[in-house]
């Protein structure tokens, strides 16, 4: 089933002579429980990519379907009700809220959304992504590795329609990088989570089914990984 | 440049918004400070000057008395350096003049020589000619010229003499003891002097008549001889040195002392306080009697005495205590703001090897280039703004504060500015050694990271370990659980775990708070001070006409009466001429209100009745006795004398119905009825006092036709333990403490018994119940201020029929110029008043007079206007600094966290939940700022109250309410405004941005 669909997406940064085209028509669509990785390099809109199927910034022209819906359809406050329920993000440098402990800051979209707490489902992911014993801890507290599980956990926890991880290992040592790497892999496999991650590097998307590659805003490869 | 300054100066730049409220900041502190200094000094100035051209610049009197050194003592002062200038006075003799001069001149012309720098020394000024230059010419007051048709150049001849005291018969060997001390004057050691048979009598001692003073002497003038002067000059106001015990005093240049009396005035350079111009006096003329101009000294800033100016200094130290932390706060916000935005850019800097010495120079550069351009700007501003002030206040200020003899203009002292400047760079650098230690001990990473973990507090951490039960997370419970929701415990956390943040903008909330109640309270003590100090409210009318008719001899019954009269009889006959005066009255406001352009404002009689008040309807103002307003007799009933008003009907009746009465109640003749005004205004030489005269309604006994022996109707006066109160009796001693009586007198003309001292109980007299229904704090709009003693008002209907047994009652009339030309209708007034009462009443006119109350600029609303516009414009720049503080920390609070703001957004945070949280937490530092603000503010409103208090007894303390109400509502204003603007710099900012502003 599909589950995001991008047609023709444009954006454009700036105007007149300093106008930057970020993306450039980008079209493709994603089935559910794909884990795609969108690579390309430093500037490429692979980050604008993102942000726009996040819902967080608007397109200058095309659309995004998610479930079915047309993303930018909506308004600004159902913009941020769709962005609780159906997109986790996580970013290269966590985004933990500071005055939050672990466990508050993984269930922030869940209470945002003014839903009870499914509790198994904090106890299953707290185990899975190792943060037992540090349920109370502060961000600054932590090590940059389980700030990042912090993250992740945040955005599992909604079961979202789809992940957006950008560059997630990005500020991680290979060690941490690596744990990252198979817990995301590990989420989709098991609980069947649509994943779309965003990197630079050619050796974490091949953890990926499938790899898109942006260059100046632009799609030009889009492959499947054969295991 | 170097490195360190250019990346400031970039910096400044970069933030130019914050830079520019940076800089208005200290300028409005420099302003401020300036303001009040140079008001201050302007205001010192003032008071030099004018008491320089009324009194002279003399600082040091030399009284000598018969001293045979004087003249080589006087040679001496003359040739010491630090004596830069001197003058002296001696008596040449006293002329007495004849019965139709001694009405208006005084019953000597006294004549003076004086010698040395007059003009200045002793602020001797001619009004019209010049001043003398030798002893044949002459200065003469004013009066010469309205009264007798003198003119510069013409000669006038007196028989002049010398004074000698003669003792009464049989009184020969008696001795008697002068001594007086002028205002404005500090005498050192005794100068008082023993006045035996033929002791000669100088300028300073008052005529002396034994049956007036009660004393043994008499005096004479002696050695006669004819002396002729030319006038040279008149002078209209009498100063100082112009003023003599013997009455208006002539002036004339260096004549011979034919008498060893003299003032040797002394001005002198170098001295610091009033002792040393004590000591220099002293040590130059150490036999003689000392004074000192201490009013000019305190001026000069030399005395040491500040007993009347204490209010004064009090205010201005409060005032800039106020305006200093608030400009520090205003100040140390902007720059910890500044210096925590760009912590990152410290950590940076630090990383690439600045030293933390150069971290610290570089915030400290920061605020030299703000104090560089702010502080000038605001010395300017400050020193214009009182310019602007004074050149519109100045003439009224001039006017009430020293009858306009010299003009008030503004004087800036360098030290004063220098002073104001010195305050500010500091306030400055206080401001920014806090935010610059604080830059220069981050540590690199710390700075790197700031936008990650350093808000959160220990104790912040201890909560969050915590609070791990997945069940119980997000539950918040109670009202503000469910209006705010998420938003709200997010807002409670932030609250809980937090550091500092909330807190700076809770601090600036307070003192928002304290700046605009310390504006508030000053408004308010200070317009009790004005309101006291003018004695209340303004009456109404533009122009009043007030009159009295002479006593007439059945009225008052001066001379005995042709046999006996019982007390109930002069009741009666008094009653029925007030009637009568009453009724004529009444025909002349009636025929002045037909005058074109009048249009009537109502009428009043007033006159004094004694009273026996009961102990518990008597207000405070009866304990003290100081006041004079009589007090408790024997029995613990008080005794006073009431002045009692009559208002005509329509204007009581309005009068009654806005007090929220019946006005019908009081026009029963029957029942004599009268409203108490409660309140009083009096003045103990030192203090202004705002005085309770009643606390309760209830019934006082009015006391009338009063008559001794059954043939001498008595004039009844209180005293306090035998000593009369405004009376003539003269020997006051100490009393406080002793029971008050009413005590009896005579007009002079009963001589038979004139001389008599009776008590109450030789009096027969007849009591009236006077029942007070009604208390009121002010009498109405056409009475006026309240006055200085017990005022019972009634209305006109009961003057038919009871008048206590008073006499001569004083008519007022007010009138407002329908066209605007007051200055018309009260001289229309006038000739139609006097035209009116010459023709159409049976009565002698004792006096016919009118008041235009705009033309002579009332002085009670020029002084309220003074104090408005003070406080006006200190209020709007208070209401500024705590506004524009406000404004920074809250919506820099704001912009500080935007990324965390960003981050909430990113993961479903909806503008609803945002703007609950934001109102949430702005609710609780907005309380936890206005307690303590409202705490603080009591307090400071407090200190204002002892300060202001200390010229006033009976100011009350209370908080004003209506201020408190107005600064929570304009710190809440303030705070929504910075918040909506902080919410919309937050929203406008993209998203995506925020959360990549963590890079540098």
């Amino acid at each position: 089933m599909e589950i995001l669909s991008v047609s023709h997406l444009t954006k454009i940064y700036g105007e007149g002579e300093t106008a930057t085209r970020a993306l450039d028509d980008v079209s493709f669509s994603i089935e559910e429980g794909e884990f795609v990785a969108i690579i390309g390099s430093s500037g490429s809109g692979k980050s604008t990519l993102l942000h726009l199927i996040g819902g967080v910034d608007r397109p200058t022209s095309g659309n995004v379907l998610l479930n079915g819906v047309d993303v930018y359809s909506r308004s600004d406050e159902e913009l941020a009700v769709f962005r609780r329920r159906e997109v986790g993000l996580v970013y290269q440098f966590y985004n933990l809220v500071p005055v939050l402990n672990v466990v508050e800051n993984m269930t922030l979209p869940v209470a945002l959304d003014g839903r009870t707490i499914n509790t198994d489902r904090l106890d299953a992911l707290l185990d899975r992504l190792a943060l037992r014993g540090r349920e109370g801890h502060l961000p600054r507290q932590l090590s940059g590795g389980q700030q990042q599980r912090v993250a992740i956990g945040r955005a599992l926890m909604n079961a979202p329609a789809v992940v957006l991880a950008d560059e997630p290992t990005g500020n991680l040592d290979t060690h941490n990088s690596c744990q990252i790497m198979q817990l995301l892999r590990d989420s989709n496999k098991e609980l069947g989570q649509t994943m779309i991650v965003i990197t630079h590097d050619e050796e974490i998307a091949l953890a990926a089914d499938r790899i898109i590659a942006i260059e100046d805003g632009r799609a030009v490869r889009d492959e499947r990984i054969r295991r | 440049m170097n490195a360190m300054t250019n990346f400031t100066i970039k910096s400044l730049r970069a933030n130019r918004v914050r830079t520019f409220v940076t800089i208005i900041g200290v300028a409005l502190a420099a302003a401020l400070l300036m303001a009040v200094m140079t008001t201050y000094t302007s205001l010192t100035d003032f008071l030099y000057r004018t008491e320089a051209a009324t009194s002279g610049t003399w600082m040091a009197k030399v009284a000598s008395e018969g001293s045979d050194t004087l003249a080589a003592d006087l040679a001496t002062a003359q040739g010491d350096p630090t004596i830069t200038d001197t003058s002296v006075l001696h008596d040449v003799g006293f002329a007495e003049l004849t019965p139709q001069q001694q009405d208006r001149l005084g019953r000597y012309q006294t004549i003076l020589s004086g010698e040395g720098n007059m003009e200045t020394v002793l602020g001797v000024h001619a009004s019209e000619g010049r001043l003398p230059e030798n002893d044949h010419e002459i200065l003469l007051f004013e009066g010469w010229k309205t009264t007798e048709g003198l003119a510069v150049g013409d000669e006038l001849t007196f028989n002049v003499g010398r004074r000698v005291a003669v003792p009464v018969e049989g009184e020969e060997s008696s001795v008697m003891t002068h001594g007086e001390v002028r205002l404005g004057v500090e005498s050192v050691g005794d100068n008082e002097i023993d006045i035996v048979a033929g002791t000669p009598l100088n300028s300073s001692i008052g005529y002396l008549d034994a049956e007036v003073d009660g004393s043994t002497f008499n005096e004479e003038l002696v050695d006669l001889h004819e002396q002729t002067y030319t006038v040279v000059g008149f002078y209209d106001h009498v100063g100082y040195a112009l003023y003599a015990g013997t009455g208006i005093v002539a002036l004339t240049y260096g004549a011979p002392a034919d008498t060893s009396y003299a003032d040797v005035f002394l001005v002198m350079d170098d001295v610091q306080d009033s002792k040393d111009v004590k000591e220099k006096a002293q040590a130059l003329f150490p036999d003689d009697h000392i004074e000192l101009h201490s009013a000019l000294l305190r001026f000069m800033g030399i005395s040491s005495d500040t007993s009347l100016w204490t209010t004064f200094y009090g205010l201005i130290i409060v005032l800039s205590t106020v305006i200093i932390l608030a400009c520090v706060s205003l100040i140390f916000n902007a720059f910890a703001i500044s210096v925590a935005e760009r912590t990152s850019q410290f950590g940076l800097l630090s990383s690439v090897g600045a030293t933390r010495k150069q971290l610290r120079r570089a915030v400290i550069l920061e605020a030299l280039c703000v104090a560089i351009i702010g502080i000038p700007l605001g010395v300017i501003i400050g020193i214009g703004g009182c310019a602007a002030t004074f050149a519109i206040l100045g003439p009224a200020i001039s006017q009430i504060a020293g009858n306009g003899v010299v003009p008030f203009e503004l004087a800036v002292n360098p030290a004063v500015v220098l002073i104001a400047v010195v305050l500010t760079l500091m306030t400055v650098f206080l401001s920014v050694w806090i935010p610059a230690r604080r830059a220069s001990s981050t540590t690199i990473i710390d700075s790197l990271k700031s936008a990650h973990g350093s808000r959160v507090s220990k104790r912040g951490a201890k909560l969050a370990a915590k609070a791990t039960n997945g069940r119980r997370l997000w539950r918040s419970g109670g009202i503000v659980g469910r209006a705010f929701g998420v938003g709200g415990k997010l807002a409670k956390m932030n609250r809980k775990r937090g550091a500092v943040k909330g807190r700076t903008a809770a601090v600036s909330l307070a003192l928002a708070i304290v700046l605009l109640m310390t504006a508030g309270s000053l408004n308010t003590f200070l317009g009790s001070l004005v309101n006291t100090v003018t004695g209340g409210y303004v009456t109404a009318g533009d122009v009043s006409v007030s009159a009295q008719f002479m006593s007439t001899q059945a009225a008052t019954y001066k001379e005995p009466f042709d046999g006996p009269i019982t007390a109930e009889e002069l009741l009666q006959v008094r009653n029925e001429q007030f009637a009568s005066e009453a009724q004529a009255f009444k025909g002349v406001y009636d025929h002045l209100s037909e005058t074109p352009e009048a249009e009537p404002k109502g009428w009043t009689l007033s006159s004094s009745l004694p009273v026996v008040l009961p102990r518990e309807m008597a207000g405070s103002a009866f304990s003290a006795s100081k006041n004079g307003l009589g007090g408790p007799m024997q029995d613990g009933d008080c005794a006073a004398i009431a002045r009692v008003r009559y208002v005509d009907d329509a204007a009581f009746d309005a009068y009654v119905r806005e007090l929220g009465g019946d006005p019908s109640i009081y026009h029963d003749v029957a029942h004599p009825r009268a409203v108490g005004v409660s309140r009083a205004y009096g003045n103990d030489g030192s203090t202004y006092q705002l005085l309770t005269t009643l606390q309760d309604t209830g019934t006082v006994e009015a006391i009338g036709g009063a008559v001794y022996e059954g043939r001498y109707p008595a004039v009844l006066g209180i005293s306090e333990g035998g000593v009369m109160i405004g009376g003539s009796m003269s020997g006051a001693t100490s009393t406080d403490g002793e029971p008050w009586d009413f005590v009896p007198s005579f007009p002079r003309a009963n001589d038979d018994v004139y001389e008599q001292q009776p008590t109450m109980e030789d009096i027969e007299y007849v009591s009236i119940d006077l029942e007070i229904s009604a208390l009121a704090d002010e009498p109405p709009a056409v009475v006026g201020s309240a006055g200085e003693s017990l005022m019972l008002v009634m209305p006109m209907s009961l003057a038919a029929t009871q008048g206590f047994g008073m006499e001569a009652p004083y008519f007022e009339g007010q009138f407002d110029a329908a066209g605007g030309d007051h200055e018309q209708l009260a001289e229309d007034l006038y000739t139609r008043g006097t035209a009116y009462f010459h023709d159409e009443v049976p009565y002698d006119l004792a006096f016919c007079s009118y008041n235009d109350r705009i033309a002579e600029m009332d002085t009670t609303q020029m002084l309220a206007t003074i104090v408005n516009v003070f406080c006006l414009l200190f209020t709007v720049i208070l209401a500024l600094i705590a506004m524009a503080n406000v404004f920074n920390t809250v919506t820099n609070s704001l912009i500080l966290r935007r990324r965390e703001f960003a981050v909430m957004r990113s993961i479903g945070l909806s503008n609803r939940q945002f703007r609950r949280m934001i109102t949430d937490e702005c609710m609780s530092f907005g309380i936890a700022g206005l307690i303590p603000g409202l705490v603080i503010s009591a307090g400071i409103s407090y200190l204002l109250y002892a300060v202001i208090g200390q010229s006033m007894e009976g100011l009350m303390f209370n908080l004003p309410w209506g201020y408190v109400g107005l600064a929570v509502a304009m710190t809440v204003l303030a705070m929504g405004v910075s918040v909506a603007y902080g919410m919309h710099r937050c929203k406008a900012d993209n998203v995506v941005e925020a959360l990549r502003s963590d890079s540098i």
